[in-house]
């Protein structure tokens, strides 16, 4: 398994090295951020850029859990994420945040390290553009005395998840991109009847309505037989509208994803769009010159 | 032997006629000269921002570096937001330098594939003899008075007023005013009617102070700015009708420079219909994304987002290519 990460990176750092992404005219924002809703998109910062994050999700509107009882969902915070990324080069991002956790583990540290190998060429070149992305979670709440639980932690190690994931993202117009994310999520510690390692294909589109504002969907599909509907798994989906008004970008969203990590929502959602089990978020990103 | 000699006088009288022909002077006063060594030796005093010599440390490389770059060796940006080359051209900016029409800028500009920029351009910014002038004291205040009558002053208010950046250190400025010196005006760059140029290199003590400014007739001493208001009633416009063909040119020139890709600024603009039908309805708008307002007004910066755009004086872009952008974008 790790060899064929190791392989499919390696294959991609060199067709990167092949084909300089600075060396031609590319399309320029294929997304407007550097997240769709809950995916990553194929976007890296521009060198010397920070971003600053915050985002959110509410509890469910609807459901059992939602309604007028929580004020639709407005009353509970399913997670919340502050953090920052910052732009190395115009190719080069890392990223660290927070977030409160909506999975078994909780209290998330989050680091990321994203890669531009190939941008979309504007007349030839590359049909897309490719990024990469290698990112960690450590759980840092409270080990708890009790071995049948995750956050027993018997070592530090099985704090730590991880995921990869490969953006391969088109422009098709000035109105319209498409996005795959074929990635891979490794959690340290699982339960007895999971299973460590979770392949899964994330899709996402927006589609640019006006000038400053656009329409974002995003889904990640997980694939293995334990992350099925019959055993209470669904695949994050989020749909949501993003305005950018230059330099601040505000994104309102629906989601069933609970969690904000990748680690987090692509494992753990059990929310279903069908029972009301969705929720309103929203993210807050400014950049900054440094 | 016969055929050889007259060839080896023939070369020698071939190579004269090449030179002849190839030769870039001006009577005895060579093209390429720089306007300032004729006036000193008309008997103008050297400016006070001449440099005879460079300090430790600077050089006319870094200087370069600053200006294109924001940033010499082991030292910060000078500006995290813009460098030098944002707003200001290093080429000249004019046929004849006398004549500062911003429509025959916008045409030199197209002409010679320059961006049309806020502010003047650094091709003989050192042959001027004040900065800073007109209406930039209503926005800058007291900080232009210094700045008017010293470049060295000017540069450091354009660093941390204009660019939202820190004071240059004194060799980096040292070198950036070495730099601009390399960027003086030359002879040939004065519209001088030929049958002119021999008064100039024949100067007598007699008639210098008369050739003196004669000769600076030929160059604007300073840059006039004034600041001016958008159209009273902004869907009716300034009262001239625009006209689309030239708006698409200040356009491509003018706003594109600093937005598209988000070279200089974090809101986006491109060629596209989204871009230009936003700029359109929102061009006889009272709000932030009208042309009418940030062309003339400029747009804040504010704290901890310190990017801006600085406004258009009238000089450097007219009422009337305002509404041929209206033209174009409409």
């Amino acid at each position: 398994m790790k060899g064929i990460f190791t392989l499919l990176l390696m294959g991609c750092l060199f067709v990167g090295y092949s084909q300089n992404p600075n060396t031609r005219d590319l399309v320029y924002r294929t997304f407007k951020d550097t997240r769709v809703i809950n995916t990553q998109s194929v976007e890296t910062l521009p060198a010397r850029k920070l971003d600053i994050r915050i985002s959110h999700r509410f509890g469910d509107l609807f459901g059992a859990n939602g309604g007028w009882g929580t004020f639709y969902g407005l009353e509970n915070a399913a997670d919340v994420l502050i953090g920052a990324d910052y732009g190395i080069t115009d190719n080069l991002t890392i990223g660290l945040n927070r977030t409160k956790g909506a999975g078994p583990l909780t209290r998330l540290v989050n680091t990321n390290l994203k890669y531009k190998i190939l941008g979309q060429g504007i007349s030839s070149g590359s049909p897309v553009t490719l990024t990469v992305l290698a990112g960690s979670s450590i759980a840092t709440s409270k080990k708890i005395d009790d071995p049948e639980l995750l956050t027993s932690f018997p070592k530090t190690a099985h704090r730590f998840m991880y995921n990869f994931q490969v953006m391969i993202g088109r422009k098709f117009s000035d109105r319209f991109s498409l996005q795959l994310t074929p990635g891979f999520v490794h959690r340290n510690l699982v339960t007895a009847a999971d299973e460590n390692g979770l392949f899964s294909l994330g899709l996402a589109f927006r589609l640019q309505v006006t000038k400053v504002l656009g329409i974002i969907t995003d889904a990640t599909i997980p694939f293995s037989s334990l992350r099925t509907t019959e055993r209470g798994y669904y695949i994050p989906l989020g749909v949501g509208l993003e305005i950018d008004t230059g330099g601040h970008v505000f994104q309102i969203n629906l989601t069933n994803a609970t969690g904000l990590a990748p680690a987090d929502y692509i494992p753990n959602t059990r929310s279903n769009w069908a029972d009301g089990q969705f929720r309103m978020g929203f993210t807050i990103s400014r950049l900054f010159n440094l | 032997m016969k055929k050889i000699i007259p060839i080896f006088l023939l070369l020698p009288l071939l190579g004269l006629l090449s030179l002849t022909e190839f030769s870039n002077s001006l009577g005895n006063i060579d093209s390429q000269k720089p306007v300032r060594e004729v006036l000193t030796a008309l008997g103008e005093p050297q400016p006070d921002h001449f440099i005879s010599s460079m300090p430790a440390k600077a050089s006319i490389e870094i200087g370069e570096n600053i200006v294109f770059t924001g940033t010499a060796e082991s030292v910060s940006l000078q500006s995290p937001h813009f460098v030098c080359t944002s707003c200001h051209n290093v080429e000249k900016e004019f046929a004849d330098l006398r004549d500062t029409d911003p429509q025959k800028r916008l045409e030199y500009a197209v002409e010679n594939d320059l961006p049309f920029l806020p502010a003047s351009p650094f091709y003989g910014i050192v042959n001027r003899t004040s900065w800073y002038n007109g209406d930039y004291e209503k926005k800058y205040g007291d900080l232009v008075i210094p700045a008017r009558k010293d470049l060295r002053a000017a540069i450091q208010l354009c660093a941390v007023e204009c660019s939202q950046g820190r004071l240059l250190k004194n060799w980096e400025l040292e070198s950036v005013l070495g730099y601009l010196w390399t960027l003086e005006l030359k002879m040939e760059d004065l519209a001088i009617p030929e049958n002119e140029y021999p008064k100039f290199e024949n100067g007598n003590s007699k008639n210098t102070a008369s050739l003196i400014a004669d000769l600076k007739s030929y160059y604007p001493q300073s840059s006039p700015a004034h600041f001016v208001t958008p159209p009273e009633d902004r869907r009716t416009g300034y009262d001239v009708v625009g006209n689309a063909e030239n708006g698409e040119k200040l356009f491509n020139h003018s706003c594109l420079h600093c937005h598209q890709d988000q070279r200089y600024s974090f809101f986006e603009l491109n060629d596209s219909k989204i871009t230009k039908k936003f700029l359109g309805k929102h061009f006889p708008k009272y709000s932030r994304y009208s042309i009418y307002q940030v062309s003339r007004h400029g747009a804040p910066s504010h704290p901890g987002k310190r990017a801006y755009m600085p406004q258009f004086t009238k000089e450097k872009m007219s009422d009337q290519q305002i509404e041929d952008l209206r033209a174009y974008l409409e």
